[in-house]
């Protein structure tokens, strides 16, 4: 296919072609004929290579020329553009990591438990019948007793009404059966379908067990396949990891075939539910049922993945980037309100990443973070800075508001420091109440919205009215409640794991030593005295009471002075995505809304003087489709065509009419009349764009053959 | 447009605060309104009001004439718009290289401004442009395409670094999954070798169905494929699904309406007061009867009185249109009836009804009105 050039114009061919290729790429057009396009891309590499270089010398701006400038600044945009991606890649890959970790190893208990379960089944198995290499590739059944013709089948209940999440689970439990020594094979919703049938399971059953697949696909293959020395001592476990997508006649003839076969070659299911237990009876005949010989799991709850999630990427100092309290508020409620899947929030997640290399200047500092001597490393970069960036970072609010000094570049690298450090106490902090919260059932994600409000650290002084800091200490006073009421024993627990996550904060630290010694000698105290010390039993459990009491002042205390959210502290910017509103459009399309929008209010985006003049709603200059959408607003689900077209006539008329001064009340038929027949034409031409315009949009439905003279509108209200 | 996932629905309710809420009980509302309006003012007005045949409509040549030199409105304002997008073309570029792909929504054409952007913006990219407004694309070929783009780029590289020789493998005669798997194992360790997937209208009417959606969608997650494509239709998000938007499209959307007319994209949308109305079938009617013998004119106003007559029935019986014309001696045979009626079935003049005693019957799919002036008309 010829390539056009890049700058043609729209000829005719180009719209009418279903696809071309527009140009080629830079490196393929490089190497195909060596012409313009290497320049740009080996100056830029130069220049890379001068700024990477640890102390760059500052352009002199007296000696060159306002092009050189620009070409300098044209480089300089570019090359800082560059170092932003790859600090983006850096980081998000790191993210990535941690987030696969995360939930490889809440998985984990889970895959223990299958992995158990396909041993077992498969001793199980071959404790009824130890069948030849010989005996496996006979064509007939070996036994026919029917309990021998059950498939050990592990339903896993995935408590997810989005089978999103459980994709990337899937995945890692075939991965891990794998790497301990079972066949594996997976078979999709789509394999399993009535299209395909169960042949075409057979197929990718064999492609992904066998090295070579045969033309005909049937058993014998997988037999002979199996009676291979290397493959016999491993069960074949075949993952469906949605089985409510599947198909139910489909998947029962695959049952009735391999459950004759299961003595010869032990083939075991294991097949996620995102529903309740009675799908596989819905969806398997009773004949089938009956071949499975089940054994019920359980995923962890998407809950416990999503604390276990936030604490990994947001709390946990993870790798230079953060999000500031609305983002954090905003992210919640996604995830809360939209669908709850933790698919669906990492990638908000990730969209706000980028967003945020995107958007800051700076953000590529935050690599600094990664590196041991991050602090020469800051020094070099911010003195290569260009002056402009220069003045920007500077210039950032966070550090105006504190205060404004010359040495900017010491200022900058000493504010990153501390960042750092105040961020990783604050991540102590609140990892301390959030193990505090899981007694009394509060999650992670709640608590860490509370904490990173800069309000809070504002309005920290203890005495405050509850009315005024209640609501954005809603979870963090409901924490300090439940250690009121812990129990002894949980208590010293909880003083036992925040020594953990203290560690580095001394004087906290011995603090709650001091306390847990405590603990010690009340402990004994308590048997003699009573069970259940409780706030409201005060003659009897004064001692623990007020060790209740203490450990949570002493929680409140370090809360005042330590969960400081991070945009309060200079050069936050440059690691914190603040924008909450371009990640929501960028998030969550809403074309239903904003294309009617556009539409109704076209004078917004065209930014025009002429249409909303006289504060009249539809006016003859507005945009013909933004004229009959407003119009259409005056009607029902149903538009008669022809009443729209006079009220469209009339409104283009009424710039004429008002010319020649003719006094017209109302839209009428007569008021076309003495308009030109060409300009009517005209009209109706108009007409007709915008009705397609309309069309094209959805907002409106063609007529049907039996009512032409009425349209359907779609969409309703905004 | 398939309804899946109902992700559109959900996205709406999206947002902060008691704002939305209010958001929604509005909505509902005007919902509400919009059907209590239909069967008082709606059903009315459309019995009572006028009806397109009482427009005086101009010849359907004149109207596509005068629809080419429609003046157009705002043309520095749309001009100020489209020039306000090309300051985020850099953002874009930043955005398709962090792997999101771009989706860009708002009225207006798009076409322009995406080509705009591709040919300035992306020019280390090969750029495949995909016009999913026509109604016949071949998915296949342009996956094979990329597929062969890609390819070339891999035999250049060899060229370079080993000097042997590979034949081209036919892309073509391979099935589309095997293509797509031969484009996942495309990596490269330089940045450069990018293909972009320009898609204009991935909600177009040849794509709009699933099989269409998922091959666009396991395109679009192959490590050197990019993806930038237009929705027009305000329903587009319902064409995805979780899977394929948050792990597969990536999309990042971008609100630009651009108010340029839809100039290519509307060609294939009949014209409401050409085509859509029966003023139309009336005029092609006319055409063909002309063109017609005197007796199969007069056969088919014995047709088209009867029906006039009987506008409650579902149409005439052979056997009285046969005896009717007959009588008015038009024709003399059942076989030249029939050699009438073939050629009107042929033209759609006549079509053939079952009656409610069960025998066939004839019918001209035309309302009253238009079969009254055609009638005039014919003499």
């Amino acid at each position: 296919m010829a390539a056009p050039p890049g700058e043609a114009p729209l000829t005719a061919a180009t719209n009418i072609e279903p696809f071309y290729v527009l140009h080629k790429g830079g490196a393929a057009a490089s190497s195909s004929s060596s012409s313009a396009p290497s320049l740009p891309s080996s100056g830029r590499a130069r220049r890379r290579i001068d700024v990477s270089g640890p102390a760059s010398p500052n352009p002199k701006p007296g000696k060159r020329s306002r092009d050189d400038d620009a070409a300098e600044d044209d480089d300089d945009d570019e090359l800082y553009e560059r170092l932003r991606l790859d600090a983006f890649h850096c980081v998000w890959s790191k993210i990535q990591s941690t987030i696969n970790e995360v939930l490889r190893g809440i998985s984990l208990k889970l895959f223990d438990q299958v992995l158990r379960w396909v041993q077992e089944s498969f001793s199980a198995v071959r404790s009824i019948a130890r069948p030849s290499a010989a005996e496996v590739r006979q064509p007939y059944p070996l036994l026919t007793d029917v309990i021998c013709r059950k498939i050990p089948t592990a339903f896993v209940l995935t408590k997810n009404a989005e089978f999103v999440d459980d994709i990337t689970t899937f995945r890692d439990l075939a991965e891990y059966l794998e790497s301990n020594g079972c066949h594996l094979a997976k078979l999709s919703a789509t394999e399993l379908s009535e299209k395909n049938g169960v042949g075409c399971c057979f197929r990718s059953l064999l492609r992904q067990l066998l090295s070579d697949v045969p033309d005909v696909a049937d058993i014998f293959a997988l037999a002979s396949w199996y009676s291979a020395a290397e493959n016999y001592d491993q069960p074949i476990v075949v993952v469906i990891d949605d089985l409510e997508q599947c198909s139910g006649d489909v998947l029962g003839e695959l049952v009735m075939i391999l459950s004759e076969w299961v003595i010869k070659i032990p083939i075991f299911f294991v097949m996620g539910i995102a529903t309740t237990l009675d799908a596989p009876r819905k969806l398997l005949s009773s004949e089938a049922l009956q071949r499975l010989e089940p054994c019920k799991l359980t995923l962890g709850s998407p809950s416990d993945r999503m604390n276990a999630l936030v604490e990994a990427i947001l709390v946990k100092p993870c790798a230079g980037f953060c999000i500031s309290h609305e983002v954090a508020v905003f992210l919640r409620n996604y995830f809360f309100k939209h669908d709850g899947t933790i698919t669906s929030f990492i990638s908000a997640l990730k969209l706000a990443c980028s967003k945020h290399f995107s958007v800051e200047p700076l953000s590529f500092l935050c690599m600094g973070m990664l590196e041991e001597d991050r602090e020469n490393f800051w020094h070099d970069k911010f003195n290569a800075l260009p002056q402009e960036l220069r003045k920007y970072a500077s210039g950032l609010p966070s550090c105006t508001r504190e205060k404004d000094s010359t040495k900017s570049g010491d200022n900058m690298v000493d504010g990153l420091s501390e960042l750092m450090n105040i961020q990783k106490d604050w991540s102590s902090v609140l990892l301390c109440l959030y193990e505090a919260g899981k007694h009394g059932k509060v999650q992670l994600l709640d608590i860490f919205c509370e904490a990173v409000n800069p309000d809070l650290h504002t309005q920290k002084a203890p005495n405050l009215p509850n009315e005024k800091s209640g609501t954005s200490r809603r979870f963090i006073d409901q924490v300090m409640d439940t250690i009121r009421y812990l129990p002894v024993e949980t208590l010293f627990c909880l003083l036992e794991v925040w020594s953990i996550h203290l560690n580095g904060m001394d004087k906290i630290t011995n603090k709650v030593k001091e306390l847990q010694s405590t603990t010690i000698s009340t402990d004994s105290v308590r048997i003699t005295k009573d069970k259940w010390p409780r706030r409201s039993t005060n003659s009897t459990g004064n001692s623990t009471v007020a060790l209740n009491d203490k450990v949570a002042m002493l929680l409140d205390d370090v809360t005042r002075k330590f969960l400081v959210s991070v945009e309060c502290l200079p050069f936050h910017e440059i690691v914190c995505f603040k924008n909450v509103s371009i990640l929501q459009s960028a998030l969550i399309g809403n074309p239903r809304r904003m294309v009617q929008l556009d539409l109704v209010k076209s004078h917004k985006h065209l930014k025009c003087s002429c249409c909303r003049k006289n504060g009249i709603a539809v006016s003859a200059s507005m945009h013909d489709t933004s004229i009959m959408c407003n119009l259409a607003q005056e009607y029902g689900d149903v538009i008669n065509l022809h009443d729209w077209y006079i009220s469209f006539d009339g409104i283009i008329n009424s710039v004429h009419s008002k010319i020649k001064r003719k006094p017209h009340t109302s839209p009428s038929k007569k008021k076309s009349k003495p308009v030109a027949a060409e300009s009517e034409a005209m009209i109706q031409a108009r007409f007709c764009r915008a009705v397609t315009e309309l069309q094209i949009t959805g907002l409106l439905r063609m007529p049907s053959k039996r009512r032409p003279d009425l349209v359907q509108r779609i969409a309703f209200g905004l | 447009m398939a309804l899946r996932g109902g992700h559109a629905a959900a996205a709406a309710g999206v947002s902060s605060g008691s704002e939305d809420d209010n958001e929604e009980a509005g909505f509902s509302r005007s919902y509400f309104l919009a059907k209590e309006k239909e069967p008082s003012s709606g059903k009315k007005r459309a019995r009572a009001a006028g009806k397109l045949s009482d427009l005086n409509l101009v010849d359907e040549q004149v109207l596509r004439a005068s629809l080419a030199e429609i003046p157009p409105k705002h043309e520095r304002e749309v001009e100020a718009l489209t020039r306000s997008y090309k300051e985020q073309y850099r953002n874009w570029l930043f955005e398709l290289r962090c792997g999101f792909g771009l989706l860009m929504y708002g009225f207006g054409s798009k076409k322009m401004l995406l080509e705009d952007f591709a040919s300035t913006t992306l020019s280390d990219f090969t750029v495949i442009v995909v016009n999913g407004y026509l109604p016949s694309i071949n998915l296949k070929q342009v996956i094979v395409t990329i597929a062969e783009i890609f390819w070339e780029q891999t035999k250049l590289k060899r060229k370079r670094q080993t000097a042997t020789r590979s034949q081209l493998q036919p892309f073509a005669s391979q099935s589309i999954d095997d293509i797509i798997s031969f484009l996942n194992n495309q990596t490269s360790d330089n940045g450069d070798d990018n293909v972009c997937l320009l898609i204009h209208n991935i909600d177009g009417p040849a794509l709009r169905d699933t099989e269409s959606q998922q091959y666009l969608a396991q395109v679009s997650c192959c490590p050197q494929v990019h993806v930038v494509a237009s929705v027009d239709h305000v329903n587009a998000p319902l064409l995805w699904d979780k899977k394929m938007v948050h792990t597969q499209f990536k999309w990042s959307w971008y609100h630009v309406p651009t108010f340029a007319p839809y100039k290519v994209e509307g060609v294939f949308y009949p014209l409401i007061l050409a085509s859509g109305g029966h003023a139309q079938t009336m005029k092609t009617a006319l055409v063909v009867l002309q063109s017609l013998t005197p007796n199969a004119q007069s056969v088919f106003r014995v047709l088209a009185e009867y029906q006039l007559a009987h506008e409650k029935e579902e149409g005439m019986h052979f056997s009285s249109l046969y005896t009717k014309c007959r009588e008015r001696f038009l024709v003399s045979s059942q076989v030249t009836l029939n050699s009438h009626l073939t050629e009107f079935k042929d033209h759609d003049l006549v079509k053939i009804r079952k009656h409610s005693d069960g025998q066939d019957c004839l019918h001209i799919p035309l309302v009253s009105d238009a079969l009254e002036k055609l009638l005039q008309e014919l003499t």
